[in-house]
């Protein structure tokens, strides 16, 4: 747009001032105004319910929304406390489906 | 705070300065691969037991319902029909027919009736009976099954029987590697972009004289706020304080994203947001976009709906915008006087906005920003493909262009006039709400007062009462009994 001459010769110096640089300093974001995490709290809810209702198929997506969420993670201090807590229930839903006592409905195949 | 300043300079050496990228990369992949492997291997481990447990389970109940019935065999040797006939329940129990169960009690029972037993004989009957049909139901259902199942099984191999956990699992495998080449992706864009404009003699470099977000010596120039989003600052300037730029990225790294990306595509957006000195900036309030983003905006932002009003019309006599483009603005005038000759020419004129228009999202100066800092200028533009950075240099020269114009911009006295009148208004009105939201502050504490102490003269009533009674019962009890005169004698 505009080539260097005509932008020097309208700024007719150096438009860098070294004396007003500042430091960065990162904006506060409170935990509330942050946007909310959908995957974490998707992962919460199928968690839950894999482990409650002993249904395998919810504990395998909850371990995928996990996954998801910890991709996504902005703010490792603020955000992993949520999603290691849905981490948590993910893979105790895995274990317990797996390694732990069968649904009844399930020897029935 | 300190900490949080720490993890994105971390992040932010690790993009730039690159030396490890190739051997993370496949430490990563190797622990992934590996933890997967280990949990494919229990599983199948598991799996294998599991299956066999059901056959056990099933010898188990057939070696006790074997035992049972031998011992029954053996308290049953004077009567030779009895063993005939439990005999035939055990042969028939190899290929099993769901109708035997049914005809097995009949068969029992018409022998029974022509041999005609009683008493002993009819108890061992019946308990034979409930055997006989609890055993053969029993095994019948699950001997057709279980055979079957059996057959099965040993024919189909490991991973037919679990789809869903090979289909979960392949899943979280693509995931964690669409992570790190999504990541590399975003990475090389956001580098790109500032090596374009950033690095050596760019654009920027020439503008201001601190860039990145370190000590300006040998700092990285991006810093990584996630795996999408990158900001680039920059400081140093003459009538601003300071520039912030946030590269929003599509979220190659989210394989989830992908996906629904394909079905709605994000744009990928570079936001750049210039801070003004106190001094440096007139009363504009200012704002472009296409026509529905505009009228969104002026909705949406508080400074665009206190101040700004749409401008369908163009003024005539000049050149303008195209069509698509919308203005908001404070007055004719300052819309005129941002949009100046220059500009249109290079940028928003009819011609050029065919080629560069594209790139072109929204403009919004104001010097009553909603937010900390007041006296803001916002860019927006669509980043182009990484190897065509170029396309938007116009664009991004538009920016340090319209800080010198912002700063060096003077209102003619009319329409500082009226801006100046606006605002007063405005900050009187804003005032005025703030005095009425004092008030009903102390309106609402004294109410709250009044009802705690309330509340206390209540309970203090109550007690006043309690004592009063009290005395009026020790007058009574003193009026009761006889009076005994005190004689003081002296």
């Amino acid at each position: 747009m505009k080539d260097t001459s005509s932008s020097s010769s309208n700024s007719s110096a150096d438009p860098r001032q070294p004396s007003t640089a500042r430091p960065y300093v990162p904006p506060r974001v409170s935990p509330q105004d942050l946007p909310m995490d959908y995957s974490g709290f998707l992962a919460m809810l199928f968690a839950v319910s894999g482990v409650m209702f002993r249904y395998k198929i919810c504990s395998w997506i909850a371990m995928i929304f996990c996954a998801q969420s910890l991709a996504n993670m902005k703010n490792i201090e603020n955000d992993l406390k949520q999603i290691s807590m849905a981490m948590m229930f993910a893979i105790m839903g895995v274990v317990t489906n797996y390694f732990g006592p069968a649904r009844p409905s399930a020897t029935k195949r | 705070m300190a900490a949080r300043g720490n993890s994105p300079r971390r992040w932010a050496q690790a993009v730039t300065v690159n030396l490890l990228s190739g051997r993370d990369l496949i430490w990563y992949i190797f622990g992934v691969l590996s933890i997967l492997s280990i949990l494919t291997h229990e599983l199948s481990r598991h799996s294998v037991h599991a299956a066999g447990a059901d056959f056990e389970g099933f010898d188990f109940e057939e070696d006790e319902s074997d035992d049972e019935r031998d011992h029954t065999f053996t308290i049953l040797p004077p009567s030779p029909p009895v063993t005939t006939q439990s005999h035939t329940p055990e042969s028939h129990h190899g290929p099993p027919k769901p109708s035997d169960p049914v005809t097995k009690p009949s068969k029992i029972e018409e022998e029974w009736d022509e041999d005609e037993f009683e008493g002993f004989s009819t108890q061992i009957h019946d308990d034979l009976e409930d055997e006989v049909n609890s055993s053969t139901e029993g095994s019948a259902s699950e001997t057709p099954n279980l055979d079957s199942s059996i057959e099965k099984k040993q024919k189909k191999s490991f991973p037919g029987s679990y789809p869903l956990e090979i289909l979960c699992v392949s899943f979280l495998v693509a995931f964690a590697v669409n992570f790190f080449t999504g990541k590399k992706e975003n990475e090389r864009i956001a580098l790109a972009w500032v090596a374009k404009f950033a690095g050596k003699d760019a654009i920027f470099e020439k503008n201001f004289s601190l860039l990145g977000t370190g000590d300006g010596m040998n700092t990285p120039l991006l810093l990584k706020e996630g795996q999408d989003v990158f900001k680039f600052y920059a400081s140093g300037r003459r009538y601003c304080q300071r520039l912030l730029a946030t590269l929003e990225l599509k979220n190659r790294h989210d394989l989830i994203s992908k996906i629904v990306d394909l079905v709605l595509p994000k744009e990928e957006t570079i936001t750049f947001e210039v801070v003004m000195n106190d001094d440096a900036m007139e009363n504009i309030v200012f704002a472009m976009g296409k026509k529905k983003l505009a009228k969104s905006m002026h909705k949406e932002e508080f400074d665009l709906q206190r101040y700004a009003g749409l401008m369908t019309n163009a003024p005539h006599g000049r050149k303008w915008v195209p069509e698509e483009l919308l203005v908001v603005s404070e007055s004719k005038e300052i819309a005129g006087d941002m949009l100046n000759d220059a500009v249109l020419d290079q940028v928003f004129g009819e011609k050029a906005y065919q080629k560069f228009g594209k790139w072109f999202i929204s403009m919004h100066f104001s010097d009553q920003h909603y937010g900390s800092q007041k006296k803001v200028l916002k860019f927006k533009f669509i980043i182009p493909n990484q190897n065509d950075m170029g396309d938007m240099t116009r664009l991004v020269a538009l920016v340090p262009y319209y800080i010198d114009l912002v700063g060096r911009y003077k209102l003619s006295s009319q329409a500082r006039t009226k801006t100046v009148a606006s605002r007063t208004k405005a900050a009187q009105e804003a005032y005025r709400e703030m005095q009425n939201a004092r008030q009903e502050e102390l309106q609402k504490r004294k109410a709250e007062k009044k009802r705690l102490a309330d509340e206390a003269s209540v309970k203090l009533s109550a007690e006043a009462m309690r004592k009063r009674e009290e005395k009026d019962r020790a007058r009574q009890m003193k009026k009761g009994a006889p009076k005994v005169k005190m004689l003081r004698s002296h």
